[in-house]
């Protein structure tokens, strides 16, 4: 792992599109702003860990139990409808 | 199926829990980004069994073992409303409702007695372009361990056979 060394308001770029901005220190705390692409996913670590966890856990289910039945391979998904509740009153 | 200029080649992978599965290269979805967990995996079909169709099955092409249950998260929870992060929308350049959908990955717990959904990490289709991201709601309410009412394992079939 490279560890830099930033005081307040000093950045670190990642790739030559990934600004990390060290915004605010206080005590224990770091406040970090980051500056990416918007089609780039930016988030705590502790909640990409935990989606990993999840998907590993349902990649780990075995077959179901009506194996043996013919498979069908989905082709068409339905879309999403623009809305599936009913309508409210305006306000 | 529509008629096209040219016939789509057809494939077939041997998959661990649904043996020789055939299927048109135009059924594939692309999935760029990977899924958390398989960053690697990109190629993957939407399975289902023939008794069992609101029970979807991504399966990978490439790793044959690799398939996550997944569902469509408003036949369980109707009042579902993610809101999609920047990056969902613009990387998938969905324009308007037509173009996608959503789906959530279950996990079904080994003796089956439990199913859970996970709401906070959706996985959206782009259904003109066929590729696809999970994307992580991370300051929803949403839970990557949402429980699903019993009612529905037995609907689903997926209750210990009697």
């Amino acid at each position: 792992m490279l560890v830099l060394s930033r005081k307040v308001n000093q950045s670190i770029m990642v790739g030559d599109n990934v600004r990390v901005v060290v915004v605010a220190v206080d005590r224990d705390q770091v406040k970090l702003g980051i500056e990416a692409p918007r089609e780039i996913a930016v988030h705590r670590s502790e909640i990409y860990e935990e989606i990993q966890r999840s998907n590993r856990s349902a990649a780990a289910a075995g077959a179901p139990v009506a194996a043996g039945a013919p498979v069908v391979t989905r082709a068409a998904l339905q879309p999403r409808k623009k809305s599936q509740k009913p309508a409210k009153k305006s306000e | 199926m529509q008629s096209t200029m040219e016939s789509p080649r057809m494939m077939t992978v041997e998959t661990s829990r649904f043996g020789e599965v055939t299927f048109a290269e135009t059924d594939l979805f692309e999935f760029p980004w990977g899924l958390p967990g398989f960053a690697d995996q990109r190629r993957f079909l939407a399975l289902s069994l023939a008794e069992q169709p609101s029970f979807i099955w991504l399966q990978s092409v490439d790793d044959p073992k690799l398939a996550l249950p997944v569902a469509d998260p408003w036949q369980i929870f109707p009042d579902y409303e993610p809101r999609m992060p920047a990056y969902a929308t613009e990387a998938l350049d969905v324009r308007g409702a037509e173009d996608f959908t959503i789906l959530c990955v279950v996990v079904v717990t080994k003796d089956a007695e439990e199913m859970t959904m996970n709401l906070m990490a959706p996985v959206i289709i782009n259904l003109k372009t066929r590729r696809a991201r999970q994307v992580m709601l991370e300051n929803s309410p949403y839970s990557v361990r949402t429980v699903i009412p019993r009612k529905h394992l037995e609907a689903q079939g997926t209750a210990q056979p009697a």
